[in-house]
């Protein structure tokens, strides 16, 4: 059993009076792509904003390659760096080119020098297939076009693993695809990656492991065809029976 | 204490005149802008570049030079006392301001209205006056409440033709009592009061608006 | 007319002194103005508790009282507590003060209009909040912000117009003594209101090719004001 690139205990997180995390734990080895289903506010996306700490966990451990994250004192900044996010919204930077969108971070955060960083941009877009759009700006593009770029951006920081939140959920059904194949080209190229997603038929063909989440918490987890074929809880083939006929690709 | 107390007696008469002045031009500016605007949208050729030199060029002048020339070209005709000059030459400057807010809102009235209107058997005149108006008004509210924040501090500038508004009256204040700072500190507190009350009464017509829509 | 153009001919030298007066103070206050208000709106919108009151209290004084009491306050009123400015610094200030608490609102407007998913990004790829507003938010925000901040270089030229009454030898103080030695206060200030004018529709038009030349597809200006 290799080591666990990320390690989360016991992770819970509440605003306020409201628990939306409760009680959450587990392991992501190297080259693992989880893919973490469940209904609508069940706080799927809490949780990757609080791996990455975007958002503070209210308790709980979160282990990045052993070193404890979570620590006080840790430079949040230098974790994030470390792991790569792609939001549902995009979230491009406006102002920016593609190119620019992917090499802000490298030059900025990472201090790579600008040519070799536009160097490294122009390589991650082409695995995004973004190379040739690179003088564009965010608004000439399509949302499956801004989505790879928002990957590529998430890749120029040379990230130990990606955190994906509902990379497809804005998009129109026609440009699902070209992201998803991206992404797919990612998990076989050994990356490691957490993706929140509803596409099931993805999950079922990409994911080494399905976490299904409920109120919060890890409702049960296992690999897609155990899941998908014989769900172990009541309630998992609820949600399954419920999402499958509409949404399966 | 006895010191600002003696600067209120001097200033509260000024306060009086700043609001009737500040009342007149605004009930003059929304004439003139309610009007101009209409000529605007729903005017014929000469009617819209009326209407568009008109609220360029105001707007385009220091309301301090306005009433200037509105001042001297006024005391050619008739004999006005500064205090009506004054306030016809802010309503003269706020009617260019006044006229893009009801433009604004005109615009933002649906084509359909003028349609159904016209669909009834009305006529355009009586369409414009009974069913776009009353609406363009609501929707101007906001815009008109921050116009009186802005013609109320704008009426200070009536001093200069030497209305006895606040501003002058600060000044006779702080020339009788050797106390500049108490004096214009005292008029600037006034404004403030003022305008807080005015902003205040906006926050509450926005809100009342945020649930009506 | 024939008169007009004559005393027009007469005037004009005079009162272009004085325009040139108006557009240095005009340059200063909007300068002032800058290094007060971007830093303010910085604070307001990022700024922590104890941060916010201050800069509320300066906004309301400053946007709650009409310029002139505020150049009385600074150029009569302060000198009795020992802080005395001369006209002309006097008057850079106050407009500089002022124009900086319009500025504030106009800075922290396009902030805010900046999505918030724009921090997150930023923080995503390890920026810290610094480094995010410094390289995100504040690239977009000064480009969304440019129709405001043109409306108050406009606006800024009308406002200096009244530092005659401190003595300023500016456009309207030179009006003020051609129309008294002449007894022609009209044509005076006719000729007056067309120099503004040209000022206005010069200026106007230089700022609308600077947005034309700054502008990026999809961040489009659309907080356009009075």
């Amino acid at each position: 059993m290799p080591l666990p690139v990320l390690r989360i205990e016991k992770l819970c997180k509440s605003f306020g009076n409201t628990a939306v995390i409760t009680d959450v734990s587990f392991d992501v080895i190297p080259s693992e792509v989880i893919v973490v289903i469940g209904s609508s506010g069940t706080g799927k996306s809490t949780m990757l904003q609080c791996i990455n700490l975007l958002l503070r966990p209210t308790s709980g451990r979160i282990f990045l390659e052993e070193k404890e994250i979570t620590a006080p004192g840790v430079n949040q900044d230098n974790v994030r760096r470390q792991m790569g996010m792609v939001f549902q919204e995009f979230n491009l930077f406006n102002h920016l080119t593609v190119l620019g969108n992917v090499t802000i971070g490298m030059v900025k955060v990472s201090g790579i020098p600008a040519k070799q960083a536009k160097e490294k941009a122009l390589q991650e877009l082409e695995r995004v297939g973004m190379a040739e759009h690179c003088e564009k700006y965010p608004a000439q593009l399509s949302g499956g076009q801004k989505q790879r770029v928002g990957i590529a951006r998430a890749l120029g920081m040379d990230p130990k693993v990606m955190l994906f939140d509902e990379p497809t959920s804005a998009l129109d059904p026609e440009l699902t695809g070209e992201v998803l194949a991206v992404m797919q080209k990612l998990a076989a190229e050994g990356m490691t990656m957490i993706i929140v997603s509803h596409e099931m038929g993805f999950a079922r063909e990409v994911a080494d492991r399905v976490i299904f989440m409920e109120n919060g918490t890890i409702e049960e987890q296992g690999i897609p065809d155990q899941i998908f074929s014989t769900p172990r809880s009541e309630r998992t083939r609820k949600f399954l029976s419920v999402i499958r006929p509409g949404k399966s690709v | 204490m006895q010191a600002f107390y003696t600067m209120l007696q001097f200033l509260l008469p000024g306060l009086g005149v700043t609001i009737s002045v500040t009342a007149i031009a605004l009930c003059m500016g929304c004439c003139i802008g309610a009007l101009m605007a209409v000529m605007r949208v729903y005017g014929g050729l000469v009617a819209k570049a009326i209407a568009v030199c008109y609220s360029m060029v105001v707007r385009a002048v220091p309301v301090v030079v306005l009433i200037f020339i509105l001042f001297f070209v006024i005391s050619e005709f008739v004999d006005l006392s500064p205090f009506m000059s004054g306030a016809i030459a802010l309503g003269f400057a706020s009617g260019a301001y006044q006229t893009e807010i009801f433009r604004g809102a005109l615009l933002s009235i649906p084509q359909g209205q003028m349609v159904a209107a016209r669909g009834i058997g009305m006529s355009r005149a009586k369409a414009i006056r009974c069913i776009i108006l009353p609406q363009a008004f609501r929707v101007a509210i906001p815009s008109l409440i921050n116009e009186v924040s802005l013609v109320l501090k704008d009426s200070s500038l009536v001093f200069v033709i030497g209305v006895p508004e606040l501003m002058r009256r600060a000044q006779y204040a702080s020339a009788s009592t050797m106390e500049p700072l108490l004096a214009f500190g005292t008029a600037a507190f006034f404004y403030i009061m003022m305008t807080l009350f005015v902003s205040k009464l906006l926050e509450a017509v926005e809100k009342r608006f945020a649930i009506s829509f | 007319m024939k008169e007009f153009l004559a005393y027009a001919k007469m005037a004009l030298p005079d009162l272009l002194q004085g325009t040139v007066v108006t557009l240095e103070l005009t340059a200063g206050a909007l300068l002032i103005g800058l290094a007060i208000g971007l830093p303010l709106s910085l604070m307001r919108v990022y700024g922590g508790r104890l941060i916010q009151p201050l800069c509320t209290a300066y906004l309301t004084v400053f946007r709650g009282t009409p310029l002139l009491v505020q150049l009385f306050v600074v150029y009569y009123g302060l000198p009795e507590i020992g802080v005395a400015f001369s006209r002309m610094t006097a008057a850079f200030l106050t407009l500089g003060c002022n124009s900086g608490a319009y500025q504030c609102e106009y800075f922290r407007g396009a902030i805010q209009a900046v999505s918030t998913g724009q921090m997150q990004a930023a923080r995503g790829i390890g920026m810290s909040r610094l480094q995010g507003i410094r390289h995100i938010i504040l690239p977009q925000a000064l480009r969304l912000v440019i129709p405001a901040w043109s409306n108050e270089f406009i606006a800024m030229v009308k406002y200096t117009a009244i530092v005659f009454l401190i003595a300023v030898p500016d456009l309207m103080s030179k009006a003020k003594i051609l129309s008294s030695q002449n007894f022609a206060p009209i044509q005076t200030y006719v000729l007056v209101a067309m120099i503004y004018l040209v000022l206005v529709g010069a200026l106007g038009l230089m700022l609308h090719v600077v947005q034309q030349k700054l502008a990026v597809p999809g961040l489009d200006f659309g907080m356009d004001k009075r």
